[in-house]
């Protein structure tokens, strides 16, 4: 994961806290490897060359689940076939946006409704890809918290990259903080959260945009149309109680671009929706 | 461009859990221990008995599993022979030929010395074959004193329909042995007259299962079942009784081995609903039909329904009602005077009856690791205790004595 | 009249094999999931209660294969 990642136990024994976060890496490092879009030993690249009923195990099978689960919820605006616009959209400095036509290539071979999944079986064309990018990391850090607290009793929070889940309050019952950097001023938290039990996602990249002829292209593309909404947030940051659920909230805020705070409040979640 | 549904937290969150949450199963190589004691005792110094259970369940990953069951079933008490109650002193000479045993005027003429260990193991794997096929493996070891029993089963089971229907079938094969204290008796000869029977005797069992389960909803399933089972050999009990009573006076004048089919075909019907509510309460109601070549039919209705409180605890009460025609050769007696039937039977578990359980439950369930529970149960049984064709005395005798037992039982579940 | 009821069972479980349209998506398992929802919770009592009502009455069996005979019927 290309993002500083750490778990933090409260205990009282350095070997507990090594052995613990021996396991949480194990456990990090197998979903990264398992379900990364750049390895070629993987059931994502398995599933991405394309095939008739393509058998998945078990934890894949529900991690497609769930994004079928997304995508009819949010009514196609999340989507794990979107990732192929990686092609025409190059978020990097200096990159320039694409033309319509380089997108409208791309379009065809977006949209779950082609898939077929069939738990156990998927069957997809060849020309499509699927990308666990968008829920991978928040997944990532409800499981290996799951995992940690299945073994210890001891208050965990495990946070990658700002994306975070908490097993509860300290000893003294008080809470871990965390906090939420202002995109208008990085390395600067400007809200300091005190988070007891549940989970924070960050949708929006300070660094992953595109500045061009006084706009502001950020790297959330809507699937429908593979450009990003131009009143889109610089940063919406989620509260709830497990990183994946949050991680979904945020993106679909970022999607809705000046309705986001809309689309917010009526989640009745916390939120921090920076503009 | 915007959501049309506005509110998708709640959805997203059970979304989630799905993802996130798998089903509670014990870890790799830990043993989930189901343990219990059952304490049944009839009323009037009837049966009683004492059953300690232990069952072991194994994790051996990709939900494969073994599991190992070990019962012990302490009996002791006296048992009603068959035979009719008289004015008269009766007594009667007790199977080994040993001991004889007098029953006072009108009373239930009973077998005073019924006491049997019964110690049984069973063992059961399961696997699956692939995501949507398992198959399941058993083998059963039972013995009692003057009766051993060996039985072993094979289920398989199909989902479809995304998990939702699961389709299963399955057979059993049982063959059991019977020792009798004194030998097997010949059939509807005289108790009095010396035996030279076998000293055992065997019967086969073939029970076949066809069943569906079906989700309904998020919040309710049925199951239906379809089951045959054929048994083939020596179904009679050595220890039950026929009266031959005189015509007019009712009075016994012989006391015969009952006797019955060597074979019998049974069909049953099952069906099992179950529902939590919207206060998270649990319903479950289920049917049993079952009819026999034997001419026994049988309706049984079942319903729990546990009130579930804070923290794992649970109220279940329990109500079972159950009903049975008579099998056509069962007879309260046999007449002096009535030509020897083939097979006759005064076993009152084979006569037309009522039954009746009302029980409850208070447990709870304390976490993963750990459970407990308390059963209390009424058991009570009702036939015709003065039938028609009663003759002589024996209109004034209670020829059906009802049964009602009272059942305890203490579970305790545990992960090792 | 056991043809009649044989034929009645299997044309009644034939029925229940055409209900593909009842279920539920794999997310909304939550409830059926738990412990106590699935048909053989509570298996020790069934397996008792087999035992008990085996010894008692002339009908049996019909929910599974209860394993280990006895003489005690």
């Amino acid at each position: 994961m290309a993002s500083p990642c750490e778990v933090l136990i409260e205990c009282e024994l350095e070997s507990e806290a090594r052995q613990l976060s021996a396991l949480a890496r194990q456990e990090a490092v197998r979903i990264e490897q398992k379900f990364s879009r750049y390895r070629d030993d993987n059931i994502v690249h398995r599933i991405n060359q394309g095939g008739d009923d393509i058998r998945v195990d078990d934890e894949t099978a529900r991690l497609l689940d769930f994004a079928q689960h997304c995508y009819e919820l949010s009514e196609g605006w999340f989507d794990i076939t979107s990732g192929i616009l990686r092609r025409a959209w190059q978020f990097k400095p200096g990159a320039r946006i694409p033309r319509q036509r380089e997108i409208d290539r791309l379009l065809p071979h977006i949209g779950w409704h082609r898939l077929r999944w069939e738990n156990p079986g998927l069957s997809m064309p060849a020309d499509m890809e699927i990308d666990f990018g968008g829920i991978g990391k928040e997944y990532a850090v409800d499981s290996v918290l799951a995992l940690l607290q299945a073994k210890t009793g001891h208050s965990v929070m495990v946070n990658f990259g700002g994306d975070c889940n908490a097993s509860g309050t300290l000893a003294d019952g008080s809470p871990w903080m965390t906090g939420i950097e202002n995109p208008r001023r990085p390395g600067d938290a400007s809200a300091v959260i005190q988070l007891k039990l549940g989970a924070l996602a960050t949708s929006g990249d300070v660094f992953k945009f595109i500045q061009q002829g006084g706009r502001r292209y950020g790297h959330i593309l809507n699937p429908r149309t593979g450009w990003p909404n131009p009143y889109s947030p610089l940063s919406v940051t989620v509260a709830a109680p497990t990183c994946t659920e949050a991680g979904i909230l945020s993106t679909l805020a970022m999607l809705q671009g000046k309705d986001a705070e809309i689309f917010l409040d009526q989640q009745g979640l916390k939120y921090w929706c920076y503009r | 461009m915007q959501l049309k549904r506005k509110k998708i937290a709640g959805l997203l969150s059970v979304a989630t859990c799905s993802l996130l949450c798998t089903p509670a199963q014990a870890d790799e190589g830990e043993w989930d221990v189901d343990s219990a004691i059952l304490y049944y005792a009839e009323d009037d110094d009837r049966v009683q008995a004492i059953e300690p259970v232990i069952n072991a369940t194994k994790d051996l990953g990709d939900e494969e599993s073994v599991s190992l069951k070990l019962v012990i079933d302490g009996l002791t008490g006296s048992s009603p022979t068959g035979a009719v109650p008289s004015t008269e002193v009766q007594t009667f000479i007790r199977p080994s030929g040993e001991r004889s045993y007098k029953v006072a005027p009108n009373e239930t003429p009973l077998d005073p010395s019924f006491k049997d260990t019964r110690v049984a193991y069973g063992m059961n794997w399961a696997k699956p074959y692939d995501r949507n096929n398992r198959r399941n493996y058993g083998f059963n070891v039972s013995k009692e004193y003057d009766f051993t029993s060996i039985s072993a089963n094979a289920l398989w089971q199909h989902d479809a329909n995304m998990k939702n229907t699961t389709w299963s079938y399955g057979f059993n094969l049982e063959f059991d042995q019977i020792e009798p204290t004194g030998d097997v008796p010949d059939p509807l000869t005289s108790m009095d007259k010396q035996m030279k029977g076998d000293s055992s005797d065997t019967r086969n069992v073939i029970d076949l299962l066809f069943g569906v389960t079906q989700v309904i909803d998020r919040t309710s399933l049925f199951q239906v079942n379809l089951s045959l089972s054929e048994s083939d050999g020596y179904m009679t009990d050595p220890y039950k009784l026929v009266s031959v009573v005189d015509d007019d006076s009712g009075k016994p004048a012989d006391q015969l081995f009952e006797s019955r089919p060597d074979s019998r075909s049974r069909q049953g019907l099952y069906g099992k609903y179950r529902k939590t509510l919207a206060n998270d309460d649990i319903f479950t109601a289920s049917y049993r039909y079952m009819t026999d070549d034997w001419g026994v039919d049988s309706n049984t209705f079942d319903f729990t329904y546990r009130f579930k409180f804070g923290n794992g605890y649970y109220l279940q009460p329990h109500l079972r009602l159950y009903d049975q025609t008579a099998a056509d050769f069962y007879t309260y007696f046999l007449l002096e005077s009535d030509s020897p039937p083939k097979h006759a039977s005064a076993d009152y578990r084979l006569g037309e009856m009522d039954a009746t359980t009302i029980g409850i439950k208070f447990g709870r369930e304390v976490d993963r690791q750990h459970s407990w529970s308390v059963r209390l149960e009424q058991y009570e049984q009702t036939g015709e205790s003065s039938p028609s064709e009663a003759v002589g005395q024996l209109r004034n005798q209670n020829l059906y004595p009802d049964v009602t037992a009272t059942i305890v039982q203490f579970s305790y579940a545990f992960i090792l | 009249m056991t043809t009649r009821y044989q034929w009645l069972l299997l044309a009644t479980v034939l029925a229940l094999g055409g209900c593909s349209s009842l279920g539920v998506q794999p997310w909304e398992r939550n409830i059926l999931a738990r412990d106590d929802m699935l048909m053989d919770a509570d298996a020790l009592d069934l397996a008792f209660d087999e035992h008990i009502y085996f010894s008692k009455e002339a009908s049996s069996g019909g929910q599974g294969f209860a394993g280990g005979g006895c003489g005690c019927n």
